[in-house]
């Protein structure tokens, strides 16, 4: 395998996998018998990125696979999940996005003991909400989220949604040496203080993407899953209209995306739903125009040659049901303020604060690159992270993020979803619920929440270098 | 990766002292897509009689390593110039002296991001350590003292 992004992309052509089939086949729902009972084994396996006739990448694994299996739960009834610890390292998994009981939270030191290598711990939670999640280790995260353990958690809808194909694109962005092995250098000082270990292959469903191939006159809800370790990427659909359906699994007000571009952080979840209306034969590139000069075609929408499914679309509403999510009350919020800083200075931004800095370094101690509100907490999680602030069960939070730092972060937020009210003072319309928030450089976000679940929380930048480095604190809800 | 870069007629042009009004030198960099103070340093490169191709990529620390820039001398760009690599915020004038004088070595470098260098700005509070590297192995040495 070339470890070059483009070239790799641009021999896409020996890699014709059907990656609609692909997908459909690894969401088929594993019905367990009365309890629900799941197994999921964490050791190191290989990985055919390029497909069966590829090089095989040694790799991570949840059960044998990358990206691990797709879980999918039934909303509002209880699972348990039994993780077995094969790796030689510590351990947890975090089920992103879901609002659970804090000790099931997979946060080592903070909400349980981590895993130890032979160990197992089993997770017991009720999803309350419908959506696309996704799950992954909280130990180790930069290097173990990079060797490959990462896997998305489907919480089905009580009624279905009405579309003919429900599929998933879990992303993930490899850093891959000449011969396809993942590469060393985790957490290097430029990684950790610039834009985080962005890769040069990315994978959908655990390959290298060929087509996805539709049918005409088709409606497809299309999942997608930003599962990187540090990769933005803002998808457009050539010839196509996607309309978001919903945002870290909750559902929105349906819209089609500013400028046609959907942005992508990592661990960001976007639910589109798309109208299949192209010609029969035709195809369409989906393109990750994110970076500038980096353009890249991710994929390819190619239709059959077939005549279509109907002669108009489905005129079904898109609209999700909506998931039940306590409503803040504003008027009567307590108001919270976070502010990220450090990383490398991009040009002198940062001229109010000291002047010129090589690299703002609130805490150089521990290799910090970042802080938030002065204070850099490293790692992934551990006994006695005193919260930066706590809150009353049942009180409104009016949280303000507020982005000092010249580099993009998708903040996440353990426990719950946040209401997002404005960005930069412009409110932020449909109605998004969302548990990892964008902030790109000198962003002020203002959101809200009902801290309805007692426990100390995680929030945290989701590029996991920046986390390791940093960008990181606890708050407690009483 | 396998980068490749042209010698070009550095070879013979370097062999003569570069005349106030040289010719354009070319220059290609690699550099962090969201870094702006690689384009200040370009910006300072092209006042000084450098042409420079500017070429963003998002993984800087594998092509750096693959020019053979040590990982403790990585900056958040590295420039191909005449054969030669130039890593972090270095003078002109020492690229020009490696030019012409054209030693057995990979490439200069500076490490950190120092105050009052080319691309940070600012005042220049301390003395910096230029480093030349080479690809056998053996440790930096130092090529110049600012």
């Amino acid at each position: 395998m070339k470890h070059d992004f483009h070239y790799t992309m641009s021999r896409r052509g020996f890699l014709v996998v059907a990656a609609g089939a692909a997908v459909s086949a690894s969401l088929r729902p594993t019905r367990a018998s009365a309890v629900d009972e799941r197994q999921i084994k964490v050791g190191p396996g290989q990985a055919l990125f390029n497909g069966a006739n590829g090089a095989s990448t040694a790799v991570w694994t949840y059960n044998g696979t990358v990206p691990g299996p797709a879980l999918r739960l039934r909303q509002g009834e209880p699972v348990r999940i039994t993780v077995e610890n094969g790796l030689d390292e510590d351990t947890t998994v975090h089920w992103h996005g879901i609002r659970l009981p804090n000790a099931m939270d997979g946060v080592p030191g903070l909400t349980q003991p981590p895993i130890k290598p032979g160990g197992s711990f089993t997770y017991e939670f009720t999803p309350p909400d419908a959506g696309t999640f996704w799950y992954h280790p909280h130990a180790d995260s930069l290097v173990q989220l990079g060797r490959g353990l990462a896997g998305p958690l489907i919480v089905e809808e009580r009624e279905p949604v009405v579309v003919d194909r429900d599929l998933l694109w879990l992303l993930q962005d490899w850093r891959l040496t000449a011969d396809g092995q993942i590469a060393g250098g985790f957490g290097g000082m430029m990684d950790a203080s610039m834009s985080g270990r962005v890769g040069n292959v990315v994978t959908i469903n655990g390959e290298v993407p060929a087509d996805l191939g539709v049918r005409a006159g088709e409606r497809v809800r299309l999942r997608l899953a930003n599962a990187s370790l540090a990769r933005m990427m803002a998808l457009r659909f050539e010839a196509h209209r996607p309309v978001v359906v919903a945002v870290d699994g909750q559902p929105c007000d349906p819209h089609e995306p500013e400028n046609g571009r959907i942005v992508l952080a990592p661990a960001m979840r976007v639910d589109i739903v798309l109208d299949m209306q192209g010609d029969p034969g035709s195809r369409h590139a989906v393109i990750d125009d994110f970076y500038d000069g980096l353009a890249y075609t991710l994929a390819n929408v190619a239709y059959d040659k077939g005549p279509p499914l109907r002669a108009h679309p489905l005129d079904a509403p898109v609209g999700l049901p909506r998931n039940p999510l306590p409503a803040p009350d504003l008027a009567r919020a307590v108001r919270q303020e976070i502010v990220l800083q450090g990383g490398m200075m991009g040009g002198g931004k940062l001229k109010g604060l000291g002047g010129m800095m090589g690299m703002g370094m609130p805490g150089m101690n521990g290799g910090a690159a970042w802080a938030i509100n002065g204070m850099s907490m490293t790692g992934d999680g551990h006994a006695g992270m005193a919260p930066q602030f706590a809150l009353e069960r049942g009180a409104t939070c009016h949280l303000t993020m507020r982005n000092e730092t010249a580099w993009w972060h998708p903040m996440h937020v353990h426990g719950f979803s946040l209401s997002v009210l404005s960005r930069n003072g412009a409110p932020v319309p449909h109605r998004q619920w969302q548990d990892t928030v964008l902030l790109a450089p000198r962003d002020v976000i203002e959101c809200a929440f009902v801290a309805d679940n007692p426990g100390d929380w995680m929030l945290h930048c989701h590029v996991a270098d920046h986390q390791m480095a940093g960008l990181m604190t606890v708050f407690r809800v009483k | 990766m396998k980068l490749t870069y042209a010698l070009t007629a550095f070879g013979l042009a370097a062999a003569t002292p570069l005349p106030a009004l040289a010719a354009t030198i070319n220059a290609v960099m690699y550099k962090n897509p969201s870094c702006s103070c690689c384009e200040t340093y370009a910006a300072y490169l092209e006042q000084n009689g450098f042409k420079v191709d500017i070429k963003p990529t998002n993984d800087l620390s594998q092509v750096s390593a693959g020019l053979g820039v040590p990982a403790n001398l990585e900056g958040c760009h590295s420039v191909v110039v005449g054969g030669y690599v130039v890593d972090g915020f270095v003078p002109v004038d020492l690229i020009k002296k490696m030019l012409a004088e054209h030693p057995a070595i990979t490439g200069i470098a500076m490490a950190g991001m120092p105050m009052g260098s080319p691309g940070m700005g600012g005042q220049k509070t301390e003395s910096w350590k230029i480093y030349a590297f080479t690809k056998d192995g053996k440790a930096p040495t130092v090529y110049a003292t600012e």
